[in-house]
């Protein structure tokens, strides 16, 4: 008898979890997108006035996804967010998290208004036709003039196979960018000046002219590492001798329009055999490939290195400043360094066209006259030099030439407390339509003491790799994961050359990973890249 | 007539049985209903999708997991490291524990035990930046070594495969073996002294009293410790793992938790990830419910 009631007891508990279950899962369905935007414009639009200026609703409030745990929340305190307030009566919520809060609002239906992603190659872009309101479509009914702020390049690029754009990202740089030479470097061979004079500022530039150099600062400065670079510091990240190098020695980034093994060029192996002999004779330190990002950090600034094969100089910019706030001297300068031997020319690169984070308007947004004006405001002018610059006569001044200039109490307390300083101001922090061509095409900041120089010297040697973005195989492919696993083990293959004790094992740990390249569908992977390579061909030439 | 005792008992018990609703209701939200989740594991789930809207691939996770060789050279290295931590670190905080029950109650017994409990409260991220220094080329272990003779040169640790399973298990039992005490300590001063004075009087030595008092005493604790433990051995220090490891020591410091979160969670493939921890659990568990049935057997001691 007991059994029974036991059993009868199980089955009614089963009965209330299956009813919990199917109302915990039910809010997945999709709605369509007529909802949002049935509703006709609230003002009478206009091509050549923005929306925003034209929209007098007061007060909509409008929240904002964002998928990075780090972004700061805050909203109506800085000067950015204050302004942004006032000028278009809106009062945002941002919100944070990761792809599992993501997935979350996905999974109850219950979207944020607007949602920022990182990386226009996830499947979450790829299938944003499913979730997000075309920009294209908003602009045409709400906002023409979003047309005229957006760069067309960029629209084409992220457009779907139905012809339409959702998303809209930041630091996307076209050709035209490019070509007008104002995006900044971000990577350089950078050597310390005191060093550099000591030894008579020698060329690097062959690997010779290298290892030759490298013996002057081992003899001369014994204390210091003569040669560091970034990297090493994760699984599978091969840091700046990788592909940054091969940039830097302007390996070919194609060959014949079809995918090239730049891991495998000749020139770029001379080199790596030149590190390889300079690890040798102790040039290099084995603490560079087990040192942390932190640590290397630290090291470049406390001048530890002579010389370093620097990438991300954006991000190094604290520690070159700590650097030259202590030492003077020290100073860290960008000079030719390795170039390469068969005669290319510098291909350095930056963020292309595919841009950082991408910025979507969702099917369940409250407002979407409103959001589409705030992208548009963003983009434009105003919204730039709001951006970048801050309010005008409170933050910034418009100088004889019409550049702005920042006032000096807020140049003092970037230098001083930057901490504060992204607090009160915000400038730079508020990167969602943020372009790095903007600052320096109508800003006159003196240049930056720690990377000035740097930026100076990388003018004229950026070149877009537009046709490699987003080739890599979709995520969750079996060619995704073998790539997962080539790409580690290119990183130990790389750290192994650095490292090899003599010409053979050289040539036996480079023949190994062409065989397990071989072993692991590498062939496959080509294929996939090669198609993409002719797909992304095929958007440029819109 | 069975029936009729358990309602009476329900009856009886009813205040007792209503403060335990909202745990059961707490249990059932926070426990059982996400086991719901698991399904996914038989799924392919991106971002976009909903558990129910999910295509089903039946074992596909499964056999894509089972049929890499990589994968098996993870588990091997979580193997590795989780039998050094359970020969070195499951004994450790044993001895310990007696060491410091044996100490006269003062300042140095508390300053013993502050010191050691520190290091289980500072994150691996920290101690990760602290192993990379000590075990760098100019660090305090090669200084030390160099200094007293024992190497002639400087070397660095992290980047030789060899060396990693000892660091991370030494490193991990330095970090935990004094969190690890505190059971012990309790149930050890949980011990009637008479037992201890009885033994004086009869001339037993501290060790004889260690061997036939203190760890006979200890016994179903240790047991109940080490099942636990041995339902840990396929589960790996994800964090650890991911400070310490870098492409040349990988090879020994690739374990399943690193591995999955590189293949699967990485490129947000959650079902991939779910299909592994499933497959970890179900594992675990096996081998939880064979060592209590052989502590059973042998010991006559069981947790269940």
């Amino acid at each position: 008898m007991k059994k029974w009631s036991s059993v009868r007891l199980g089955l009614v508990f089963l009965f209330m979890l299956t009813l919990l279950l199917t109302g915990c899962t039910g809010g997945g369905s999709s709605s369509t997108q007529g909802k949002a935007m049935g509703e006709k414009a609230r003002y009478k639009v206009d091509k050549d006035t923005p929306a925003w200026k034209l929209d007098k609703k007061k007060n909509t409030k409008l929240t904002w996804y964002v998928n990075a745990d780090w972004f700061n929340k805050d909203f109506g305190h800085d000067t950015i967010t204050k302004q942004l307030k006032k000028d278009l009566n809106v009062d945002i919520k941002f919100v944070t998290g990761d792809d599992t809060k993501l997935n979350t609002y996905f999974a109850s239906g219950d979207m944020p208004d607007i949602v920022t992603i990182f990386g226009g190659n996830t499947p979450t872009a790829q299938k944003a036709n499913t979730w997000a309101l075309p920009l294209n479509e908003l602009a045409e009914k709400y906002d023409p003039y979003f047309n005229k702020v957006a760069k067309e390049q960029t629209l084409n690029w992220y457009q779907l196979k139905d012809g339409n754009t959702y998303g809209y990202p930041s630091y996307s740089n076209t050709e035209e960018h490019y070509k007008s030479g104002l995006i900044p470097g971000a990577d350089a061979f950078i050597v310390r000046d005191d060093i550099y004079k000591a030894i008579g500022k020698p060329s690097m530039e062959t690997p010779e002219q290298f290892l030759d150099a490298m013996a002057k600062i081992k003899q001369k400065f014994p204390d210091v590492t003569p040669f560091g670079f970034k990297g090493f510091s994760a699984e599978g990240d091969p840091g700046s001798l990788g592909s940054m190098f091969q940039n830097h020695i302007g390996v070919p980034i194609d060959k014949d329009g079809k995918w090239y093994d730049r891991n495998l060029d000749k020139d770029y192996l001379t080199w790596i055999k030149a590190f390889n002999k300079a690890y040798k004779k102790g040039y290099i330190s084995n603490d560079n490939f087990s040192d942390n990002n932190t640590k290397f950090e630290e090291k470049v600034a406390r001048g530890q290195y002579a010389t370093v094969m620097a990438s991300g100089i954006p991000q190094l910019s604290g520690s070159l400043q700590k650097n030259i706030a202590t030492h003077p001297a020290q100073k860290y300068i960008a000079v030719n360094g390795p170039k390469s031997t068969v005669g290319h020319e510098p291909t350095l690169n930056q963020t292309g066209i595919s841009g950082w984070s991408v910025t979507y308007i969702t099917k369940k947004v409250k407002d979407p006259q409103k959001a589409i004006q705030l992208f548009t405001y963003l983009l434009s002018d105003e919204g730039q030099f709001l951006t970048n610059f801050g309010v005008k006569g409170e933050t910034y001044e418009l100088n004889a030439d019409g550049k702005a200039e920042l006032k000096p109490e807020v140049v003092k307390l970037r230098n001083e407390n930057p901490e504060e300083y992204k607090k009160k101001y915000r400038l730079g922090e508020f990167w969602f339509f943020g372009h790095d061509t903007f600052a320096i095409e109508h800003g006159k900041n003196d240049p930056n003491e720690a990377i000035g120089q740097i930026q100076e010297w990388a003018k004229g040697k950026l070149k877009p790799q537009f046709i490699l973005e987003n080739t890599d195989p979709d995520s969750g492919t079996a060619e995704a994961r073998s790539l997962t696993n080539i790409n580690s083990y290119w990183a130990k293959t790389l750290a192994s050359l650095l490292r090899a004790k003599n010409e053979q094992d050289f040539d036996k740990t480079l023949s190994k990973y062409e065989t397990f390249q071989k072993d692991n569908n590498f062939d496959k992977i080509e294929e996939v890249r090669n198609k993409k390579i002719k797909e992304n061909k095929e958007k440029l030439q819109q | 007539m069975t029936k009729k005792t358990f309602w009476h008992k329900l009856k009886s018990q009813i205040p007792l049985q209503l403060m335990v609703i909202p745990g059961i209701i707490f249990m059932i939200i926070f426990c059982y209903i996400p086991i719901y989740g698991l399904v996914i594991a038989f799924k392919s789930l991106t971002v976009t999708d909903t558990i129910a809207s999910a295509p089903w691939v039946g074992l596909e996770n499964f056999k894509i997991a089972f049929s890499d060789k990589f994968f098996w050279e993870s588990v091997v290295n979580t193997l590795a490291i989780s039998f050094l931590k359970l020969g070195i670190g499951f004994i450790a905080p044993i001895i310990l524990s007696i060491m410091i029950f044996e100490l006269k109650d003062g300042w140095f017994k508390k300053t013993v035990q502050t010191i050691s409990y520190l290091p289980h409260f500072l994150s691996w991220i920290v101690v990760g930046g602290m192993l990379i220094s000590w075990l760098s080329t100019s660090g305090l272990i090669n200084t030390f070594l160099v200094g007293i003779g024992v190497i002639d040169s400087p070397k660095n640790y992290l980047v030789d495969p060899n060396s990693y399973w000892f660091i991370a298990v030494l490193s991990d039992v330095w970090k935990s073996v004094g969190w690890g005490t505190i059971i012990y300590l309790a149930t050890m001063a949980g011990i009637d002294p008479t037992y201890y004075e009885a033994a004086k009087i009869d001339g037993a030595t501290k060790m004889q009293q260690i061997f036939h008092i203190t760890l006979p005493l200890m016994k179903f604790v240790i047991t109940l410790m080490f099942i636990l433990a041995v339902g840990g051995i396929l589960g790996s220090n994800l964090d650890q793992t991911l400070v310490l490891i870098n492409p040349l020591n990988a090879s020994h410091a690739e374990v399943i938790n690193s591995y999955v979160y590189k293949i699967g969670l990485a490129q947000g493939d959650f079902s991939y990830a779910t299909a592994v921890g499933l497959a970890i659990s179900v594992i675990s568990l096996l081998l939880v419910v064979i060592t209590n049935k052989l502590s059973k057997k042998v010991n006559n001691r069981s947790i269940f």
